[in-house]
């Protein structure tokens, strides 16, 4: 193998002709239409929950797994698509997914799983933030 | 040594970039990588901070009901709009990267000039909703609160950092002026960063330099954007 001295011209590598052209723009309208068709779904799921909840008995469990099913779907086709990660090569795709799920998962872990389960109890609210809905039980004393 | 043993080209072995993309674009995911981790922790404060005042936090489809023009009761149905909007203006990004890789120039300033007018009436929008979440309804809520000892009854309008009709905890007004200003801001920037890229490409710099990638690295950015729309939507207007 020849050494080479300089890099290859990466800011032309992505470019393509006109014919090329057609097939990736229709590639990107499709991802579009399946953007829009899942947002109006969850729109449709979001409006309709109480009728499907009362019908059909499901939990709100279902409803926040399948927004956040959908959120992920549409953020894979956000990213691997609209941002071309999808095209990069394999290395540079993880480099970029890699690190970030790594703190990503291990904050969700620290708010569910450790620290999140001992800040705070529910006794020292009223006395951080004193209102209520209702009337108080009884007046606390107060120095005249 | 046997003969074949013949070192095949590795990607770490020099010559080649392991990574196969330019310093400019490796670099506009970096940020944006930081970026999300931000977005990330806001997102699950959120989640923290909504587990913890489970009773107390209000059914965002029932705050957020108003349309512009009308006072018909409609959930969601603005936030939806906001976030096709947005969908969109990507759409329009990325056909005017797509006219880049083709250096066709005036699709990238059409693409280009959509995109901006599809950011602009997306932070119009958000100013909207935080006027009328800032107003709030004529009647208000009645509240008790403890002031100098003791219990007085007064009705909320709207919502400040401090008090809000919609829930007895300030922290539902306060994670979405956060949430959402955090993320209305990124999309002012973008579009100030996009009319940049739309200037140069009009006065023909990337004509000049033979590629559009920097409007490539902006997509990126403008990407981001509506990525980060995707999660606020759900997490804090669906949920």
């Amino acid at each position: 193998m020849e050494f080479q001295d300089g890099f290859p011209d990466y800011e032309t590598l992505a470019q393509h002709n006109d014919e090329a052209g057609v097939g990736v723009r229709k590639k990107l309208m499709n991802v579009f239409w399946l953007l829009l068709a899942i947002t109006l779904v969850e729109v449709a799921i979001g409006w309709f929950w109480h009728d499907i909840k009362a019908s059909s008995g499901l939990s709100q469990t279902w409803l926040i797994v399948s927004f956040i099913m959908f959120t992920l779907l549409k953020a894979g086709y956000i990213v691997m698509t609209f941002m071309h990660l999808g095209d990069e090569n394999k290395m540079m795709r993880w480099m970029i997914l890699g690190p970030y799920f790594l703190f990503a998962v291990y904050l969700i872990y620290m708010t569910t799983v450790t620290e999140g389960m001992y800040s705070g109890q529910k006794g020292h609210r009223d006395l951080l933030y004193p209102i209520t809905k209702e009337a108080p039980a009884a007046t606390p004393a107060h120095h005249e | 040594m046997s003969s074949h043993a013949v070192a095949k080209p590795q990607g770490w072995g020099g010559g080649t970039s392991p990574l196969g993309t330019s310093h400019g674009k490796l670099f506009m995911w970096f940020f944006l990588i930081s970026d999300a981790l931000t977005f990330t922790a806001l997102l699950v404060a959120l989640g923290f901070f909504r587990h913890k005042f489970a009773e107390e936090w209000p059914v965002s489809t029932q705050v957020f009901t108003h349309f512009p023009f009308t006072h018909a009761h409609l959930p969601l149905i603005y936030v939806g709009w906001m976030t096709f909007d947005l969908i969109l203006s990507s759409v329009t990004m990325v056909l005017a990267v797509e006219a880049g890789h083709r250096n066709d120039h005036k699709k990238v300033l059409l693409w280009m000039a959509l995109t901006i007018l599809g950011g602009a009436i997306f932070v119009g929008s958000q100013v909207w909703e935080w006027w009328i979440f800032i107003e709030g309804s004529a009647d208000g809520a009645m509240r008790w609160q403890l002031i100098d000892g003791q219990w007085v009854e007064q009705v909320f309008h709207g919502a400040n950092l401090k008090y809000n009709e919609y829930s007895v905890t300030p922290h539902y007004a306060n994670f979405f002026f956060c949430v959402t200003g955090f993320h209305g801001f990124h999309v002012f920037s973008g579009v100030v960063i996009n009319i940049v890229a739309f200037t140069m490409a009009y006065l023909g710099v990337f004509k000049r330099r033979g590629h559009y990638e920097f409007i490539e690295k902006v997509g990126l950015y403008w990407h981001f954007v509506d990525l980060v729309w995707v999660f606020v939507f759900t997490f804090f207007y669906l949920l």
